[in-house]
């Protein structure tokens, strides 16, 4: 196992693929950041929904380009993949049920007027 | 039975030291990392539903809006930085990886006092914003409050500063221990040791975890800074 794993074209190519996903996640970063801090501005009274919508789907982008170039999870088998982020999925119902369970939080606290 | 084995070994695991193609060290540090997945959701879900939950949250524009040698407010732009030093931090760990994989001695152990210096300066920003915020009142037992443009204070719940203080204080945590292990691994890299054993693959399997680190905060930044 001893000597270089890597091809001097390998290398390279790796090389120009992490650089790139960095300018991809700096670039993205400052979008977030403008866009929490425009939004009030750009679209006075129109709820934070839809900026919070598109805040959550730019991380999610992010944590595919950190796991897939940075952890190298692009280039395992597809099996390994599966069995890494199917027991991550699990995690939507912790959300959805969690969700469900304050909604019902706010319209009490809404109702009754507590804290 | 000639048959079973001439199944393609690329895509199964024939049974061999190596499940998944990928070494057992890797594939079981990811089993980790799962794990530890599950309990840093556990405590950013509580948190968004305890802020879905209330009808006052303050807003974070207001409350990260401080800037070290600097009077005028800049919001979220401390922040931006401490992101910003967290992803370059991980772009350094791959980077000393696939030096490791050319056999560079010296590359790994300079990218990987590159990555230490990231975290380390992590930790520090990390400090002075807990320090500032304390300074300003937001304790575990004491509520964030700030001024309006209309003059009036804004007292948020106290349960913002706890929250703040358990998730972003774990999260340091966790930076904290990958600094002291980064540190470890540097220093058997630059002794020689894996270039003895042939392979740098514990640069990898440590990398995976500081890219975790970075991965989280992706999600700790998302959620107290950003929504």
């Amino acid at each position: 196992m001893s000597g270089h794993s890597l091809t001097p074209e390998e290398y390279k190519s790796g090389k120009k693929a992490v650089y790139s996903t960095t300018v991809k996640l700096t670039l993205i970063t400052i979008a977030e950041v403008a866009l929490a801090l425009a939004w009030s501005h750009l679209f006075p009274g129109s709820g934070k929904l839809l900026l919070n919508l598109l805040l959550v789907g730019m991380g999610l982008l992010k944590a595919f380009w950190i796991m897939g170039e940075f952890m190298h999870l692009k280039y395992e088998t597809r099996d390994f993949v599966l069995s890494i982020l199917v027991p991550v999925l699990l995690l939507l119902w912790f959300i959805v049920a969690l969700l469900y369970d304050s909604s019902y939080w706010l319209n009490i606290r809404n109702v009754f007027a507590i804290d | 039975m000639a048959n079973v084995q001439t199944t393609d070994r690329k895509k199964l695991w024939g049974g061999a030291a190596e499940p998944f193609m990928a070494s057992y060290g890797k594939v079981m540090m990811w089993f980790f990392l799962v794990s530890d997945c599950f309990s840093f959701s556990g405590l950013l879900i509580t948190y968004g539903s305890f802020r879905f939950s209330n009808p006052t949250w303050p807003d974070p524009n207001q409350v990260f809006n401080a800037m070290p040698f600097m009077h005028s407010k800049v919001p979220l732009g401390f922040v931006s930085i401490m992101t910003f030093i967290l992803i370059l931090s991980s772009v350094f760990v791959v980077r000393a990886v696939q030096e490791g994989k050319m056999m560079n001695r010296k590359g790994v152990v300079m990218w990987m006092i590159g990555a230490i210096l990231g975290g380390a300066a992590f930790l520090g920003c990390q400090a002075w914003e807990w320090t500032h915020l304390i300074q300003h009142g937001m304790t575990l037992h004491t509520p964030i409050h700030y001024e309006l443009a209309d003059g009036t204070v804004f007292h948020g719940p106290k349960l913002f500063g706890q929250l703040f203080f358990l998730i972003t204080g774990f999260h340091g945590f966790h930076v904290l221990t990958g600094v002291i292990i980064n540190i470890l691994v540097t220093y058997y890299a630059a002794k020689g040791v894996y270039e003895k054993r042939g392979h740098y693959e514990m640069i990898e399997k440590v990398g995976l975890y500081w890219h975790f680190v970075d991965l989280v905060w992706v999600f700790v930044f998302l959620l107290f800074y950003l929504i």
